[in-house]
């Protein structure tokens, strides 16, 4: 008959128990129940186990052989709940076991920090753990004399504390001067788990630090680097993918620095071939290979040219894989697709597209978002999108429900998805209507959330490009006057140039369109009117004088009321937004300035002798006049243009 | 997109010189949404044709010398419909692109016979016999040279009568947005004619919309 086990009860009474051995049985059955079982730590947490184990770990006597045993069981308890369990983690910091794990890394016995440093390596494995402050002297010192040990869990607590806390440019910095790169490369000849948190703790040193990279290239005449190079042929496959990391970081900081290894190519193979791992490896490799290809178009090129697409295709048609592996499969293929056709054609000649239009109803909101970004990314094709690719019932119902998920991010990237796809050349847009996406838009463009408003009215704009009249009409309704007024002005200066493209479009085309930005008294125009006034945004001023020409080439009423929005309060220098634009250094604005010229002077419009004469009186033909020889040949041909038709009417 | 007509395509001379010039830069009539409208000649021995063409830019990537939109023939004989195809474009900015085509069975004389066709190409030619123009600076000319290759028809199925085999020549004015094209292809009538002006549609002036791919 074997022996019954104690309750759980039963134990943690045990726990308190004034006979050290009785607590030392006790803390040793906690240990071995709660190793491995997320349910178990849960439950002795709700137990109240956890500071019972830390008032062990605080009283008990280091230089005694029973208290050593104690601190050591203990310490080995409390890294065992703070394992992989955020809440575990919570409740070890809450106890206030902390200090003590730190002050008894320097305790006399071995065995004793032995175990703190175990525990506290634990502890910094979760984004709970506490700071780590690289700024104090002490602190540093401390850390560096971690990394200098030869213990293992030593070097592997100082290395975890750097994976952990090394976040901004400046602790980079403050690590790199203090010589913790130097301790980490020596690291890399130790045991196999010492070179690879020595990698991974490299990687978070020199992520995106210029600064740092071109210290660590030189380190060692070189020397450090080879060893890196080495370390991407490792048998171990976490080494491979770790040491492919730190020179993703290199690489990325500049290329010139792995110029002659070809070292992309190779690079694109190493992660590639990491797919096949089905672990985390497997999971990060993706990640990787995005960061490696992310922005850069030469190496979505080698990328391309390796059959990366097939590959990461390959994965995707698996169908038990796990989410972090989905989501990390679109994120590479989003950054794969974000620049080059050929990579796009790729991607739905192998009937991709299925498998991401499923992924975007999956449960976990990260796989969700990834989908969505890289339909965004693979969306960016006219010559697709003109075929009507993407514009299916399924696409655009699943997209519209997205608009109102529970999780911001997925709502912004299925905006970023939602505004390539309504560019949709076709001039109904109806699949979009009929499944309600124009109310939903409209709904997102008063969020609080501004990129969530900015996106929203993106995908306005973009879907009112080249409208027809129905659609237009069905926009303007459902956003309202006021709406597009307030978004003109909106605090963001991105929201309120991308409304001011929208009712660029919205007044463009036919010539009843331009009747919109006069509605309800013309709360619009005079919402333009303050815009320009006061934005020093190019853009805001570039969209804003496409928007007054396509008013400006309307009927006369229609041209009078874009003079007077620019010229009205010519005496007190309100309209010296525009003459600003037309000397301005930037070659798209003067342009656009110069296009509210030609269509108020538009031949054959009945009022044009007399705006002409206004914009003489208000210098505006001299400028002109000057720009006939501007170095741009945009502007050059536009001032001549405008030139031109003011001269019909007589040079004076 | 001419009919698809078997001949000989007696090659003409290479033309002489005129004056002109030619190029490619930023020029806002060349912007997504613009359109052109006109017609394109497709008379051949036995007949004299002409259809009327529209046009709209719906793509344009200048550092990649890229530019697309459809064309829509409206009269076309043995279509019920208008006919539209979607075409890309390659910008000779003598970056990306050169004068020399280097495909579409197009030769470097068949390049220069139909660039030579436009006056504007004239000043260039000496430098374009060289190197295909790899040295010249496009980038303040006042017109701007492409290749428009169709890619595939929008509202019809290929079997429609019509070839989209070919590609047109073409050279734009940055000045008042008029186009003019030749069509190549072997199997042709050859030059046929492409002329086209920007539209303003009944507006009085120059409308421009746009959108921003995210």
């Amino acid at each position: 008959m074997p022996a019954t086990r104690p309750s759980s009860d039963l134990i943690i009474h045990r726990l308190a128990s004034s006979d050290c051995e009785i607590k030392l049985k006790a803390i040793r059955e906690v240990k071995n129940q709660i190793i491995g079982n997320r349910t178990k730590k849960l439950s002795y947490i709700k137990l109240g186990a956890v500071p019972v184990l830390a008032a062990v770990l605080a009283g008990a006597d280091a230089d005694s052989a029973p208290g050593s045993s104690l601190i050591v069981q203990s310490a080995a308890a409390l890294g065992s709940f703070a394992c992989g369990v955020d809440a575990g983690v919570r409740a070890v910091l809450d106890a206030g076991a902390f200090p003590h794990l730190i002050r008894l890394l320097s305790a006399a016995d071995d065995k004793v920090a032995d175990a703190a440093a175990r525990s506290l390596r634990m502890i910094y494995q979760s984004k709970l753990a506490p700071k780590y402050d690289f700024y104090k002297e002490q602190d540093m010192g401390f850390l560096l004399s971690l990394l200098k040990s030869g213990n293992e869990n030593l070097t592997g607590l100082g290395a975890s504390i750097v994976i952990q806390s090394c976040e901004t440019s400046d602790e980079q910095n403050i690590l790199c001067c203090a010589g913790a790169l130097e301790r980490l490369i020596s690291l890399l000849d130790g045991t196999l788990s010492q070179r690879d948190f020595s990698l991974e703790s490299i990687a978070a040193i020199l992520k995106n630090n210029p600064e740092v990279v071109s210290k660590f290239v030189d380190l060692q005449n070189g020397r450090a680097l080879s060893s890196i190079i080495e370390l991407t042929k490792d048998r171990y496959s976490r080494t491979r993918l770790l040491a492919s990391l730190c020179l993703i970081c290199v690489n990325n900081s500049s290329s010139c620095y792995l110029q002659d290894t070809g070292i992309e190519t190779k690079l694109i193979n190493i992660l590639l071939e990491l797919l096949d791992d089905s672990g985390k490896v497997g999971d990060h490799a993706c990640f990787a290979f995005s960061s490696l290809v992310e922005g850069k178009e030469d190496v979505q090129k080698l990328a391309f040219e390796a059959n990366a697409i097939d590959k990461f295709n390959n994965h995707l048609q698996n169908c038990a894989l796990h989410p972090k592996r989905l989501e990390g499969i679109f994120i590479a293929l989003a950054a794969l697709c974000s620049k080059l056709e050929c990579c796009r054609s790729k991607f739905l000649s192998l009937q991709a597209l299925n498998k991401l239009v499923d992924a975007l109803t999956y449960d976990d909101a990260n796989v969700r978002t990834a989908a969505c970004i890289c339909l965004k990314n693979v969306s960016r094709s006219v010559k697709n999108l003109s075929a009507g690719y993407f514009m299916n019932e399924r696409t655009i119902a699943t997209l519209v429900r997205l608009l109102s998920d529970l999780s911001t991010s997925v709502r912004v990237a299925a905006l970023g998805a939602i505004s390539n796809l309504v560019i949709d050349f076709t001039p109904q847009k109806s699949r979009f209507i009929q499944c309600g996406g124009i109310k939903e838009l409209v709904q997102l463009t008063k969020s609080m959330d501004s990129s969530l408003r900015l996106n929203a009215v993106w995908a306005l704009r973009n879907m009112v490009f080249l409208a027809d009249k129905m659609c237009k009409e069905e926009i303007f309704m459902e956003l309202t006057v006021s709406s597009v007024a307030s978004l003109i002005c909106d605090p963001e200066p991105s929201v309120q140039e991308q409304a001011l493209a929208l009712v660029r479009n919205l007044v463009g085309g036919c010539m009843d369109c331009v009747e919109y930005a006069f509605a309800e008294d013309g709360i619009i125009l005079d919402a333009v009117g303050r815009q320009l006034q006061k934005s020093s945004k190019i853009e805001i001023g570039i969209q804003g004088m496409y928007l007054l020409s396509n008013i400006a080439c309307g009927n006369e009423s229609h041209k009078e009321a874009v003079m007077q929005l620019l010229f009205s309060k010519a005496e007190n220098g309100s309209h010296s937004f525009f003459s600003r634009f037309l000397l301005s250094n930037d070659s798209r604005l003067r342009p656009s300035a110069l296009w509210v010229i030609v269509n108020l002077t538009f031949p054959a419009s009945p009022g044009a002798f007399d705006r002409i004469v206004k914009l003489r009186n208000a210098g505006i033909v001299s400028q002109i006049k000057k720009m006939v020889n501007d170095p741009c040949m945009d502007v050059k041909l536009r001032a001549r243009q405008a030139l031109a038709q003011i001269i019909t009417f007589g040079d004076n | 997109m001419p009919v698809r007509v078997l001949e000989n395509t007696a090659p003409s001379q290479v033309s002489g010189t005129n004056s002109g010039g030619s190029s490619s830069q930023t020029c806002s009539l060349l912007g997504v949404g613009q359109a052109f409208s006109g017609t394109q000649n497709v008379s051949s021995v036995q007949k004299d044709e002409a259809w009327r063409v529209n046009v709209r830019i719906q793509g344009c990537d200048l550092e990649h010398g890229y530019l697309c939109g459809t064309m829509e023939a409206l009269n076309v004989p043995m279509a019920d419909t208008p006919v539209v195809t979607f075409w890309e474009g390659e910008i000779v900015d003598t970056k990306n692109y050169t004068f020399f085509t280097g495909k579409w069975e197009a030769t470097p004389e068949d390049d220069i016979r139909h660039w030579s066709k436009f006056p504007s190409f004239s000043p260039l030619l000496g430098q374009v016999e060289v190197d295909g123009g790899k040295s010249l600076d496009l980038s303040n000319y006042p017109y701007i040279f492409m290749r428009w290759k169709e890619q595939y028809f929008v509202n019809v199925g290929t079997d429609c009568g019509l070839t989209i085999a070919g590609f047109y020549y073409i050279c734009f004015s940055c000045s008042d947005g008029s186009i003019s094209g030749f069509y190549y292809d072997p199997n042709s009538s050859p030059y046929q004619k492409l002329e086209l002006k920007s539209t303003n549609d009944g507006r009085s002036g120059f409308s421009f919309s746009s959108y921003e791919l995210q």
